[in-house]
């Protein structure tokens, strides 16, 4: 019953692979998304994969809905490349101003600060995709051991590179913005960059690791990767 | 050059997007109507997707340092050194002169086009700005905006005729295609859907509208989907069945289902209406609206060259129906 093909509104079309979250249906999602941007047909505007489907903007001017389906059909027999992933190491300090609300995370899953942070800094990480702001990544695999919920009332300013967690998830802020996860760390890295091609330090497929370091690691990084601006 | 005297909140630089990066998550933003914008383009002989001033309700105040043709649109009342001139409209400034616009008396959204565009370090290849990353700044009182080379001769006087110019109503029938997320509504949330009157609620800005009205019942799968895309005109529906439709500087993806998707022509119609305003839905298959994509296109092509002076434009009605008729000019 996979893959199944529908119009999102007259200028895009969803390819959609599966319907769970699943390492295997993601990797074959990446592996068809570059087939196409790779191929780069004059039609299309630009392609969006996301955790378990593709959605092909394309030009309706160039092309209607049922000839881009046609269109597609060569590149839906991509495979993921067999290659040695990319790990992306992250360092964090934890707890503290960096990340306040550790001690309720400790709390509310009868852990303490010790345990958070040795069981979130432990697995790799996989980016499913990026979305929602500039350079934000989807990642899977928390431990559900430290699984907490949202913040109840969400903070109006959470500093870039604030990591949280939220429900089962966890992730990384890219930007400043108003938001309600429970935040239990801080990076000193940039993880968007307009400036740079491509504006994003994770890419789709890469593997985060989570690197615990001392608040004088994270100034040192941080002059070196955001000059004198806060 | 021109400087800004008085710039109301939420003017920016816009043009048509910045397309390509929605992967890594960057919104497209760009100009909320687009219609009105490449209108106002075409009157100052510009392409498309030249960088223009986007205000919201109320217009800014400008002095010209050196001589432009510039264009306002929008329903609004526009003075050049205290002389009221027209909207839809390409005029001459010299350096020193100074253009004042009032505020919108229908619609949400204006533009001023200058001849050449404005000039802007782009950022991932677009002069449009998106506030909430910081990609461009709002524009201030005293910035100082350069515009790009154009021959000014014969750009100025040219004029949009009365039955091309685009009416806001606050009631609007607003087409979408169903889907993609259609498994997620009832039958009878659907039917709410396509049958109920909703209303633009103050809570909308760039990013989305929410509307209210009646609730629109979600399937034994609920309101949450796996996080997928979100397309221009997107209307996702959270659990407590408000539609909300997601424009210029919409997320590029969520996790609410999506009941349909705005048809491009009608995009512009949902960002020029007010709070307050009423919106109905209709079903149209995705054929449908790429014809109705594909006859606008056709009609803007012919704008353009209307202005551009290489074909007459007259309106003619038949059949109780009037109709713009293009006639080649003879060489």
């Amino acid at each position: 019953m996979f893959p199944q093909f529908k119009p999102a509104g007259d200028s895009a079309l969803v390819i959609i692979f599966g319907d769970r979250i699943d390492e295997g249906i993601n990797k074959k999602v990446h592996a068809v998304a570059n087939a196409i941007e790779k191929a780069s047909p004059d039609w299309l505007i630009e392609v969006v994969p996301t955790y378990t489907s593709i959605y092909v903007y394309y030009d309706p001017l160039r092309l209607g809905y049922q000839e881009v389906l046609e269109a597609i059909k060569p590149f839906l027999s991509a495979e993921p490349k067999e290659e040695k992933p990319r790990i992306v190491e992250i360092p964090t300090v934890y707890g503290g101003e960096f990340g306040p609300d550790i001690e309720f995370v400790a709390q509310y899953n009868g852990l303490t600060i010790d345990d958070v942070i040795e069981i979130h800094s432990k697995p790799l990480y996989r980016v499913y995709m990026l979305g929602f702001t500039p350079g934000f990544a989807y990642l899977g695999g928390m431990d559900e051991r430290i699984a907490t919920p949202r913040l109840e009332k969400p903070r109006l300013k959470v500093s870039a590179g604030s990591v949280g967690i939220a429900g089962k998830q966890t992730g990384i802020y890219p930007i400043e913005s108003p938001g309600g996860w429970r935040l239990i760390g801080r990076t000193p890295l940039r993880l968007f960059t307009p400036e740079k091609d491509p504006p994003t330090l994770l890419q789709p497929g890469d593997y985060v690791k989570f690197v615990p370091i001392s608040e004088e690691e994270f100034w040192e990084i941080y002059k070196r990767e955001w000059g004198e601006q806060k | 050059m021109i400087e800004l005297i008085n710039v109301p909140s939420l003017t920016t630089t816009q043009d048509l997007g910045r397309y390509g990066y929605q992967k890594f998550g960057i919104p497209v933003s760009g100009v909320m109507d687009e219609v009105s914008a490449r209108l106002a383009n075409y009157l100052v002989g510009n392409h498309d997707n030249a960088p223009l001033i986007e205000f919201v309700l109320k217009g800014p105040t400008i002095r010209f340092r050196s001589s432009a043709v510039f264009a306002v649109a929008g329903d609004v009342d526009v003075r050049l050194n205290g002389i009221p001139i027209k909207s839809w409209q390409s005029h001459w400034a010299k350096r020193g002169d100074v253009l004042e616009i009032g505020t919108l008396k229908s619609g949400v959204y204006g533009y001023i086009a200058f001849a050449g565009g404005i000039l802007c370090d782009k950022i991932l290849g677009s002069c449009s700005t998106y506030l909430r990353a910081k990609l461009g700044k709002p524009l201030k009182q005293g910035d100082k905006l350069k515009l790009g080379y154009a021959i000014l001769t014969g750009k100025e006087g040219r004029v949009l005729p009365e039955a091309l110019i685009p009416r806001y109503s606050n009631e609007s029938e607003i087409r979408v295609i169903l889907g993609p997320q259609l498994e997620h509504f009832t039958e009878k949330g659907i039917e709410t859907f396509l049958s109920s009157t909703y209303e633009v609620t103050p809570n909308s800005d760039r990013m989305g509208y929410r509307l209210e009205g009646p609730e629109i019942e979600h399937s034994e799968k609920g309101a949450d989907i796996i996080t997928d895309a979100i397309p221009l005109g997107a209307i996702q529906v959270p659990a407590n069945g408000k539609p909300i439709i997601m424009l210029a500087d919409r997320q590029t993806t969520g996790g609410y289902a999506k009941i349909g998707v705005v048809a491009r022509v009608d995009v512009p119609k949902v960002a020029q209406t007010r709070a307050g305003g009423k919106l109905r839905f209709k079903a149209i298959t995705v054929e449908e609206a790429q014809e109705l994509l594909r006859k606008r296109e056709f009609l803007f092509r012919n704008i353009k060259r209307l202005l551009d002076g290489e074909v007459r434009g007259y309106k003619i009605k038949a059949l109780g129906e009037e109709f713009m008729v293009f006639v080649e000019k003879e060489k």
